[in-house]
């Protein structure tokens, strides 16, 4: 699976694109992590924007879990939103039709 | 129609199997958008029984079946290792806050939730899981 990630201000957008399964947790989850490190003082948000995520299993659910809780997802797929709604994620993580109303409500105060 | 494989109960043969249910997939014409439940619990439970299914110094062998009769598609899955129910694992609960959840079950959970039916037997020495969905009208 490949990661890109972009800045837009103080918050960082993941993108990954195709599979987040057992195989790709592992990588997936330590992106995650170096971005929140370097992060470090500064409030800043994570976006898992998954326009480009075709699969997600248990496993790709904990790979973001563990990575913190600070961030909110959006750009769901069908396939990859049944998956978060019925682990019961998606009423615990911030859920957004898209990136720019995520990016709209995750805007830290200036 | 009906396919069979079988693989060792190694984490690298995921793909092997993902590829085996996408062939069967497009052989039998099914609708891409059910893909997802057989792709994830065959995920789940062939991963259960890697990572907590396989005793020290021994592989063993995983069987996985898919069956398609009267719009009903069955995947069976069998391994030879310890006795283990997977549907004896508690449900995770999930409504707590992420901090609050405990790690395990929630593979299986999903499974069972996504799935019309799930059913586990030990035979002959074997662990067998059997999952079936309706996923399209039976042809009259």
């Amino acid at each position: 699976m490949n990661v890109r990630l972009e800045s837009i201000g103080l918050t960082t957008v993941a993108i990954p694109e195709g599979r987040l399964d057992f195989g790709a947790a592992a990588g997936f989850q330590a992106q995650l992590e170096q971005v929140l490190a370097g992060a470090g003082t500064k409030s800043a948000g994570v976006i898992i924007d998954c326009a480009g995520l075709d699969y997600v299993s248990s496993a790709g659910l904990r790979a973001s879990q563990r990575a913190g809780l600070a961030f909110a997802i959006c750009a769901l797929k069908p396939a990859v939103r049944e998956v978060f709604d019925v682990s019961g994620f998606s009423r615990v993580i911030a859920v957004f039709a898209d990136r720019a109303t995520a990016l709209a409500q995750t805007r830290q105060p200036a | 129609m009906k396919r069979h494989t079988a693989v060792p109960s190694e984490a690298a043969q995921l793909p092997v199997l993902t590829q085996f249910l996408q062939e069967f997939w497009s052989a039998a014409d099914l609708p891409p958008a059910e893909t997802v439940t057989f792709e994830l619990a065959l995920e789940e439970i062939f991963m259960n029984v890697v990572m907590h299914g396989s005793p020290a110094g021994r592989v063993p062998r995983v069987e996985v079946s898919l069956a398609l009769q009267d719009g009903r598609l069955t995947l069976m899955i069998e391994d030879d290792g310890p006795s283990f129910d997977p549907l004896s694992l508690p449900a995770p609960d999930v409504t707590a806050s992420l901090e609050e959840r405990r790690v395990g079950g929630l593979g299986v959970y999903l499974v069972r939730r996504m799935m019309d039916a799930v059913s586990y037997q030990r035979l002959r020495g074997c662990n067998r899981l059997s999952m079936t969905k309706r996923i399209r009208e039976p042809t009259p």
